[in-house]
């Protein structure tokens, strides 16, 4: 019985769908650019979030950076006093070692614009950084090949670098093993231990495609490291256990005693965290959603008008028809049926276009954008459903009208 | 079958939830509900669509949409309640609903049983 109630309503539709090409189009957009309109605000969100959520990832989730600036301002942030700070120091970087209980790793990072050559391959304005051993066990490096510095490379300065994956390629473009070869960094030799897994673009910018990391000992023949022109950070990894709360508590005092603040003086430091960045785009994914949903709500509400509109139409045209199917002996819900499937498949074929109209879209996207941009399965679940309920919504009324028809007077109609 | 002529308080609630199902769908899209987890919207506009066929039930005076009204409530209920997202604005809601359904178990008996 449902079977049948189903087949026929599928022939119905399609019938009313084929021979009516150019009206079931008309109809069929509004759907397709609301979902598309909706969806693709949610997929480039979803995508951008997930991004930073790599990069916070990448940075450490329970790390607490010790930087001159802020990340994040008010209003009213006073930059004159943050001007006037100094930037952080490697010996600090020691004395936080030393002091500080809650920290399972210290490490120490500045980075520098140089230009590197391996024979007649050249890579200008490439970001050097000159980083403490510790720096390894702080962010969640990715090697595709070789290896990270030893402790011994790290102390002594040794020449020796690991490469971003672009960086890599810039200066071995012909696919040659970079491992084990000598390349210059600013005119010194330097002998390449490892390099990066490509990373793609990030949201925060810290994307280790373009970097070159160099132990620290060694960047200071590259670099003035005390020189307030660049923007060094001391990373500080929290102990399992201890809360980035915690350990910004003991931070502050430690740090208030290497610079010696008396009480009444304020830091002249900031305690950075990565969760400060993803809380603040969360607010700007928010505001972007939910002007997405408002657009493409009101799309998608349009075309369900559109839909509804049709709807009348169809059972318009076939009330004779319905008329001699009740007379025949068919029930009203069989009516009713008849026409909701009718809409909801139209509904829901303008739906299928906006989600591939929208996976088109993506796979265009990412290979454009050097950024995964993809199109989920719970997007595709919402869209899926949404044009079944704008379906249902808009195709009730018609369909319940059509079924309430006395079969009589259906018959006479023309 | 006789027409049953519809009380006036019932047009106002009907046309009261037409319009918070407008409200309800746009709510479908907010962030929020969005963060819930991937079928939750699914499931939210289930209800949503369950409350708009069951207000044309009770606009027609049919059983059935009291029927409806009350299964699409307590579905919503049991929702909102496993989410956590039961807010003020939801007791609210709550407190009117309840006033609704007594409204329409008073013309219950009035309403026409077919569909």
């Amino acid at each position: 019985m449902v079977i049948t109630l189903l087949k026929e309503s599928i022939h119905f539709a399609w019938q009313s769908l084929v021979g009516n090409k150019l009206r079931t189009f008309l109809s069929l957009i509004g759907i397709t650019i609301g979902i598309f309109l909706i969806i693709t605000v949610f997929t480039v969100v979803d995508s951008l979030e997930r991004n930073i959520r790599d990069s916070v990832q990448s940075l450490g989730e329970n790390v607490v950076f010790v930087m001159k600036w802020p990340w994040t301002f008010g209003p009213d942030y006073p930059w004159w006093k943050y001007m006037n700070r100094p930037q952080p120091q490697y010996f600090e970087m020691t004395d936080i070692k030393r002091k500080t209980a809650s920290a399972e790793a210290v490490a120490f990072r500045i980075g520098v614009r140089k230009t590197i050559k391996q024979k007649n391959n050249v890579v200008e304005n490439a970001i050097v950084a000159g980083c403490s051993y510790e720096y390894g066990t702080i962010k969640n490096f990715d090697l595709e090949e070789g290896r990270y510095f030893t402790e011994v490379e790290a102390d002594g300065g040794y020449k020796v670098a690991i490469l971003g994956k672009s960086i890599a390629e810039g200066l071995f473009p012909n696919n040659e093993p970079p491992i084990g070869k000598i390349i210059k960094i600013a005119g010194y030799n330097t002998k390449v231990i490892g390099v990066f897994k490509r990373e793609g673009e990030s949201m925060l910018g810290n994307t280790m495609d373009n970097q070159v990391l160099i132990p620290f000992n060694y960047i200071r023949l590259l670099m003035d490291v005390k020189s307030e022109n660049y923007e060094p950070f001391i990373a500080v990894k929290a102990k399992p256990g201890v809360t980035n709360a915690q350990l910004k508590d003991e931070l502050t005092g430690v740090m208030r005693g290497i610079r010696r603040l008396k009480p009444a003086v304020e830091d002249d430091f900031a305690l950075n965290e990565t969760n400060l960045l993803s809380k603040n785009f969360d607010s700007l994914f928010d505001l972007v959603g939910i002007a997405g949903a408002i657009i493409g709500g009101f799309s998608i509400l349009v075309g369900g008008f559109g839909i509804a509109n049709i709807m009348f139409v169809s059972v318009r045209e076939r009330t004779n028809i319905i008329g001699i199917q009740k007379s025949l002996g068919a029930k009203n819900y069989f009516i009713l049926a008849q026409f909701l499937f009718e809409s909801v498949f139209l509904s829901l074929i303008g739906g299928i276009i906006g989600l591939l109209m929208i996976f088109l879209l993506s796979l265009f996207a990412s290979s454009a954008m050097d950024m995964q941009i993809s199109l989920t399965q719970s997007n595709v679940v919402l869209g899926l459903t949404i044009s079944i309920i704008i379906g249902i919504i808009s195709g009730f009324i018609p369909a319940y009208g059509a079924s309430q028809m006395d079969p009589v007077e259906a018959i006479r109609s023309n | 079958m006789a027409i049953v002529k519809r009380p006036r308080i019932i047009s106002i609630i009907c046309i009261a939830l037409v319009l918070g199902c407008l409200v309800s769908f746009f709510y479908l899209f907010a962030p929020s509900i969005k963060k819930l987890g991937g079928l939750i919207p699914a499931v939210l506009g289930l209800i949503i669509t369950l409350q708009f066929v069951s207000v044309i039930g009770l606009w027609h005076m049919k059983r059935w949409g009291v029927q409806l009204f009350l299964i699409s409530y307590f579905i919503r209920f049991i929702t909102f309640y496993l989410l956590g997202i039961l807010s003020t604005y939801q007791s609210v809601a709550a407190v009117f609903m309840t006033f609704y359904i007594i409204v329409f178990l008073v013309h219950y008996r009035k309403m026409d049983i077919n569909l």
